[in-house]
C-alpha cells in the first residue's frame, strides 16, 4: 500500500509520458542505431582520411597535386559546371509544366523523369556506347563528322546528364505542387507578365528547394562512377574524372594515392552534407518563410 | 463597370461545373454568389476574372466581350480565399506589386508608389504594418492586405472568393460591416462568393443563389429570404418546416390545417407540401391549428426554440419565438400546443431544389 | 471564342516542350537504341546469353545480395528513423545530417573505404576474421557495400511519416487502454509500414544496379562474387556489345518492374491517406 501511495504521489507531479519508452530501452535503441551508423558510415569515412594521411602529409600532398590527379579534378569540375546548369533548366521547366497545368499523361511524364534513378549506372553508360560508339547507331555518322563522343569528354557529360537528370526536378515537383498556383494567379491578375511572375513570385518561393536540388545534383555529377566508367575509356589525363582516377590508382596498388584522391571526394561529400543541412535549416527556420504569426 | 454573364458553360473533364449560367451584375453594386460547396460559385467568379477559361457562352464587361482580354489586362481586383499573399514579400511590397510590374512607360514613380501604398494601407487601417511579413499578421490583417493589394491597381471590378471564410466569427462580423462601408465609399462593382447565408444577406445589394452549377434565384436579400422560388432556396436560406399533404382547389390539407395556395388553384388533386420558417409558426394553447407535442425547449439569448412533434405522423417541427411570447405562453416539455403558419409557401411534390 | 487562351499562366508550351524534347533526346531515344540493339540478336542467341550459367549466377548473387542489404536497411533504417524522430540525444542533428552521406559520397570512395575497413588487416576485418568471418571478396562484402549505399532510403522515407504520425494518436490508444507494446504493434507500425516498404523497394532497386561501391570489395570472381552490372562491364571490355546489351535488357526490365512496384505502393498509401 505504501508503495502504491508513493507511486501515485509521484505521478501526481509528473505523469509518465505514454508515448515513449523507459530510459533503458531508449538508451539501448539509440546505442544500436549509432553502432549501425558507425559501422557503415563513420568508420569508412574516417578510414579514408587515416589511409590517405597514413604515409605522412608530404606523401599526401604529392599524391593530391600529382598532374594526373589535377587533370582529373579539372575534368570533374568541368563536367559538373556543364551538367548542373542544364539539369537546373530542365528541372525548372519540368516542374513548371507538371505543377502549374493540367494535361493528360502527367503521371507517365513523372515516371519518365524518375527513370534514370531506376536504371543501373552501368546500363546508363551502355546505352550511350550503343548510340554513339564506333559500332553504335550514330557512330559512323559521328565519325564522318569528326566528332568523338565515346571515350571522350562529350560522352562523360552526356552520361552524367542522364544519371543526374531527375535530381532537381524531383526536388521541385512536390514543393511546387504543395505551393499551388494561387500566388502566381494573383500576380497575373495584378498585371505581371509571365517572366515577372516567375522571377518575383515563383523563384523566391522555391529558392531553397532549388538550391537543395542543385547540391544533390552536383554531388552526384562529381561522384558518378559506373556510367562514366563505361563511356570514358579511362584515358589518363584526358577522360579521367576523380572517381575513375581513384580506381586506376587502386588497381595499380598505389593505395596512398587512391585514398588521397578519395579524401578529396570525401571532403566534397562533407561539404555537400553541410551545405544541405544549412539549406534545410534555412528553409525550415528562416524568416520570413515560415515565421509563426505572433 | 457592369458585368454580363451569358450562357456560360464550364466543364472539368466529365464534371459540369456551370450549366448555361446567365447573370447581370449592374454597375456599382455588391453582389453575393451564395451556394453550398460544389455549386459552381467559385468557378463562376474565376471565369469572370479570366482565371478559368469557359467552354461556352460569353462574359461581357460594359457590353464588350472580355474573353479576348488576358486577366492581367482586365483590371480586375481579385481576393483569393486563402489570400495568396506573397509570403517572401513585406506587406508594403505585396501592395506595391501591381504597380511595380507595369510596363516602364505606365509605371508610377517610386514616390508615387510610396504614396499610393500608404493610401491603401490607411484605407484598410494597417498603417503601421508596412514592414511586416504576411506570416506575422493575424487572419483578419492578411485579409485586409489582400484587399489593399487588389485595390491598389484601381480595379474596375472587385472579386472576392470566400473573403471571410477562414476567420473566426467575431472578426468576420467586423470585417463584413467594414467591407460594406468600404464598398459604399468606393462604389466599385463587387462580386463576392460565400457559403454563409447570413453574410450574403447582410452585405449584398443582390444575392445570387447557386446550386449544382445553376442559378436558382436572383434578388435582393429581402426578396430571396421572404419569397424563395423553390424548396432549395427555402432550405438554404434558413431552417424550414415541411408540411406534407394533398392539394385541391388551391388549398393544401395538412393534418387539420388548411393552407391557401391560390397560385395552384385549378389543378387536380395532387400531393404537395408547405414550407414554413420556424419564426413564422404561431404557437398557441387555444385549440386552433395543428396539435403538436413539445419535446424540448432551448433558450438562445433573446429567442426560444421549441422542438415539436406531430402526434399523427411523428414528424419533427421547429418553432422560434421571442422570450416574452414564450413566457406568456407558459409551456413545458411534453405538453400539447397548437401551431398555425403565419406565412408559408406551397410547392408541388417533385418540385424539389 | 476561338482566340480565347485555354490556360491562364504562361509558359505551358515552352516548359512542356522543352521537358519532352530533353527527355526524348536524353532518355527515350538512347533507351530505344538499347532495344534496337537487342533486336539484332536472334531469340535463341538472346536466351543463350541471358541464361548462361555465369550470368545466372550473377543474377542470383545480385538479387540475393540486394535483398539482404535492403532487408538490413529496412530493419536498421526504421530503427535509425525512430531514434532520430522520437528520442532527443546529444548530437542528434549531426547524426541526422550524416545519414545522407551515402548520397553525397561518390560510390567508388564508399566501396574503397569499406574494403579497407573490412579487409583482413582493417579495423573491423581483423576482428571479424579472428572469429572466422571473412567479409572482403565474399558475398558478405557485397552485402556490406549495398547496405552502405541503400542506407538513407529507408531512413528518409520513414522519417517524415513518423514525424507526421502524431503522438496524439498513440496517446489516444493509451487512453483506450492499450499497452505501449500494443500501441506500437497495432497503431504505429501499420502507420509506417508503407513507408518502410517504399524505402525497402528503393534501396533494393538501387542495390540491384549498383556498381561503383561493389567492385572493390567483391573480388569479382566469376560464379562467386561477380554481380550483374560487372558482367555487363566485362562483356563490354571484350567488345561483346550484343551480350552486354542482352543482359542490360534483363536488368532494365527488372528496373521497370521495381519502379512500377514503388509507384504502386506510393499510390496505394496516398489513397489510404486521402480517403479518411
Amino acid at each position: 500500500m505504501a508503495g502504491h501511495a508513493g507511486r501515485s504521489a509521484g505521478t501526481a507531479t509528473s505523469a509518465p509520458r505514454v508515448s515513449t519508452e523507459p530510459l533503458a530501452v531508449r538508451c539501448v535503441l539509440i546505442g544500436l542505431a549509432l553502432a549501425f551508423l558507425f559501422l557503415f558510415l563513420i568508420a569508412p569515412v574516417v578510414m579514408v582520411f587515416s589511409q590517405a594521411l597514413g604515409k605522412g602529409v608530404a606523401a599526401y600532398l604529392a599524391a593530391v597535386t600529382d598532374p594526373e590527379a589535377m587533370a582529373a579534378l579539372r575534368l570533374t569540375l568541368i563536367v559538373a559546371a556543364i551538367v548542373v546548369p542544364i539539369n537546373l533548366i530542365f528541372g525548372l521547366a519540368a516542374a513548371w509544366a507538371i505543377t502549374k497545368f493540367r494535361f493528360p499523361g502527367k503521371n507517365l511524364l513523372i515516371t519518365l523523369i524518375d527513370l534514370p534513378f531506376a536504371i543501373s549506372p552501368v546500363v546508363s553508360g551502355l546505352i550511350f556506347v550503343l548510340l554513339f560508339g564506333a559500332r553504335g547507331l550514330a557512330g559512323p555518322w559521328l565519325e564522318a563528322a569528326g566528332w568523338k563522343v565515346i571515350f571522350a569528354v562529350p560522352g562523360i557529360v552526356i552520361s552524367t546528364l542522364f544519371v543526374t537528370a531527375p535530381f532537381i526536378a524531383r526536388e521541385l515537383i512536390p514543393l511546387m505542387q504543395a505551393q499551388g498556383a494561387e500566388e502566381e494567379e494573383a500576380a497575373m491578375i495584378l498585371g505581371a507578365s509571365g517572366w515577372q511572375t516567375f522571377w518575383r513570385v515563383t523563384l523566391p518561393k522555391i529558392k531553397w528547394g532549388l538550391l537543395y536540388g542543385v547540391i544533390l545534383c552536383n554531388a552526384r555529377a562529381m561522384g558518378e562512377f559506373g556510367a562514366v566508367s563505361v563511356v570514358s575509356g579511362h584515358i589518363r589525363g584526358i577522360t579521367n574524372t576523380l572517381p575513375l582516377h581513384v580506381e586506376i590508382l587502386y588497381n595499380e596498388y598505389n593505395f596512398t594515392g587512391a585514398f588521397a584522391v578519395s579524401s578529396l571526394l570525401a571532403l566534397l561529400a562533407l561539404v555537400t552534407l553541410i551545405a544541405k543541412s544549412l539549406v534545410e535549416w534555412r528553409s525550415n527556420h528562416n524568416p520570413p518563410d515560415r515565421r509563426e504569426k505572433r | 463597370m457592369s458585368i454580363q454573364v451569358q450562357n456560360v458553360v464550364k466543364r472539368f473533364g466529365s464534371f459540369s461545373a456551370l450549366h448555361d449560367v446567365s447573370l447581370e451584375i449592374p454597375e456599382g453594386k455588391l453582389v453575393a454568389l451564395l451556394g453550398p460547396s460544389g455549386s459552381g460559385k467559385t468557378t463562376l467568379l474565376r471565369v469572370i476574372a479570366g482565371l478559368e477559361a469557359h467552354d461556352g457562352g460569353t462574359v461581357l464587361f460594359d457590353g464588350r466581350n472580355a474573353a479576348y482580354r488576358h486577366p492581367r489586362d482586365r483590371r480586375v481586383g481579385f481576393v483569393f480565399q486563402h489570400y495568396a499573399l506573397f509570403q517572401h514579400s513585406t506587406v508594403f511590397e505585396n501592395i506595391a506589386f501591381g504597380l511595380r510590374v507595369r510596363p516602364r512607360a505606365q509605371r508610377p514613380s517610386e514616390n508615387e508608389i510610396q504614396r499610393r501604398v500608404q493610401e491603401m494601407l490607411d484605407l484598410v487601417q494597417l498603417g503601421g504594418l508596412a514592414d511586416r511579413y504576411p506570416t506575422q499578421l493575424s487572419g483578419g490583417q492578411r485579409q485586409r492586405v489582400a484587399l489593399a493589394r487588389a485595390l491598389a491597381i484601381e480595379p474596375r471590378i472587385l472579386l472576392l472568393d470566400e473573403p471571410f471564410g477562414a476567420l473566426d466569427a467575431k472578426v468576420r462580423e467586423e470585417l463584413r460591416r467594414w467591407l460594406r462601408r468600404l464598398h459604399e465609399q468606393m462604389e466599385i462593382t463587387t462580386v463576392l462568393v460565400t457559403h454563409d447565408q447570413e453574410e450574403a444577406l447582410e452585405v449584398a445589394d443582390q444575392v445570387v443563389i447557386m446550386n449544382r452549377g445553376r442559378i436558382e434565384q436572383v434578388g435582393t436579400p429581402e426578396e430571396v429570404y421572404d419569397s424563395p422560388v423553390n424548396p432549395f432556396v427555402y432550405n438554404f436560406l434558413g431552417a424550414v418546416n415541411i408540411f406534407r399533404g394533398r392539394l385541391a382547389d388551391g388549398k393544401l390539407q395538412v393534418g387539420g390545417l388548411e393552407l391557401d395556395a391560390p397560385e395552384h388553384s385549378g389543378r387536380a388533386e395532387e400531393p404537395a407540401f408547405g414550407c414554413v420558417r420556424p419564426h413564422d409558426l404561431v404557437v398557441s394553447r387555444d385549440g386552433h391549428g395543428m396539435p403538436v407535442l413539445v419535446k424540448n425547449i432551448h433558450v438562445i439569448g433573446p429567442w426560444v426554440r421549441l422542438e415539436l412533434r406531430r402526434p399523427d405522423t411523428g414528424e419533427p417541427l421547429e418553432a422560434e419565438l421571442p422570450k416574452e411570447s414564450y413566457r406568456d405562453l407558459g409551456v413545458s416539455v411534453d405538453e400539447m400546443v397548437f401551431v398555425t403558419p403565419r406565412k408559408f409557401r406551397v410547392f408541388l411534390e417533385g418540385q424539389t431544389g | 471564342m476561338g482566340a480565347r487562351p485555354k490556360r491562364i499562366l504562361p509558359g505551358f508550351g515552352l516548359s512542356l516542350g522543352f521537358t519532352l524534347l530533353y527527355l526524348s533526346l536524353l532518355v527515350l531515344i538512347p533507351l530505344s537504341g538499347l532495344v534496337l540493339k537487342t533486336m539484332t540478336l536472334s531469340w535463341d542467341q538472346f536466351l543463350d546469353t541471358v541464361t548462361a550459367p555465369r550470368v545466372l549466377a550473377a543474377y542470383r548473387l545480385s538479387f540475393l545480395a540486394a535483398a539482404a542489404a535492403a532487408t538490413i536497411n529496412a530493419v536498421f533504417g526504421l530503427l535509425v528513423a525512430w531514434v532520430l524522430v522520437r528520442y532527443p540525444f546529444p548530437g542528434r542533428a549531426l547524426v541526422d545530417g550524416l545519414v545522407d552521406l551515402p548520397f553525397a559520397l561518390p560510390t567508388a570512395v564508399g566501396g574503397l573505404a569499406l574494403t579497407a575497413v573490412y579487409a583482413g588487416n582493417g579495423w573491423m576485418g581483423r576482428f571479424l576474421e579472428a572469429h572466422g568471418l571473412k567479409v572482403v571478396f565474399t558475398p558478405l562484402g557485397i552485402i556490406a557495400a549495398l547496405t552502405f549505399i541503400g542506407l538513407p532510403f529507408v531512413v528518409r522515407t520513414v522519417q517524415p511519416v513518423l514525424q507526421e504520425l502524431s503522438s496524439e494518436v498513440e496517446e489516444a490508444a493509451a487512453t483506450l487502454g492499450a499497452t505501449r507494446w500494443q500501441t506500437l504493434i497495432r497503431i504505429t507500425l501499420p502507420g509506417v509500414a508503407p513507408a518502410v516498404l517504399t524505402g525497402f523497394a528503393l534501396a533494393f532497386a538501387r542495390a540491384l544496379g549498383e556498381y561503383g561501391s561493389v567492385i572493390f570489395i567483391a573480388g569479382n570472381m566469376p560464379m562467386q562474387t561477380e554481380i550483374t552490372p560487372l558482367l555487363i562491364m566485362s562483356k563490354l571490355e571484350q567488345f561483346d556489345y550484343a551480350g552486354a546489351t542482352a543482359i542490360a535488357v534483363v536488368m532494365l526490365a527488372a528496373s521497370f518492374l521495381l519502379l512500377l512496384t514503388i509507384n504502386l505502393i506510393q499510390w496505394r498509401s496516398q489513397r489510404h491517406q486521402t480517403t479518411p
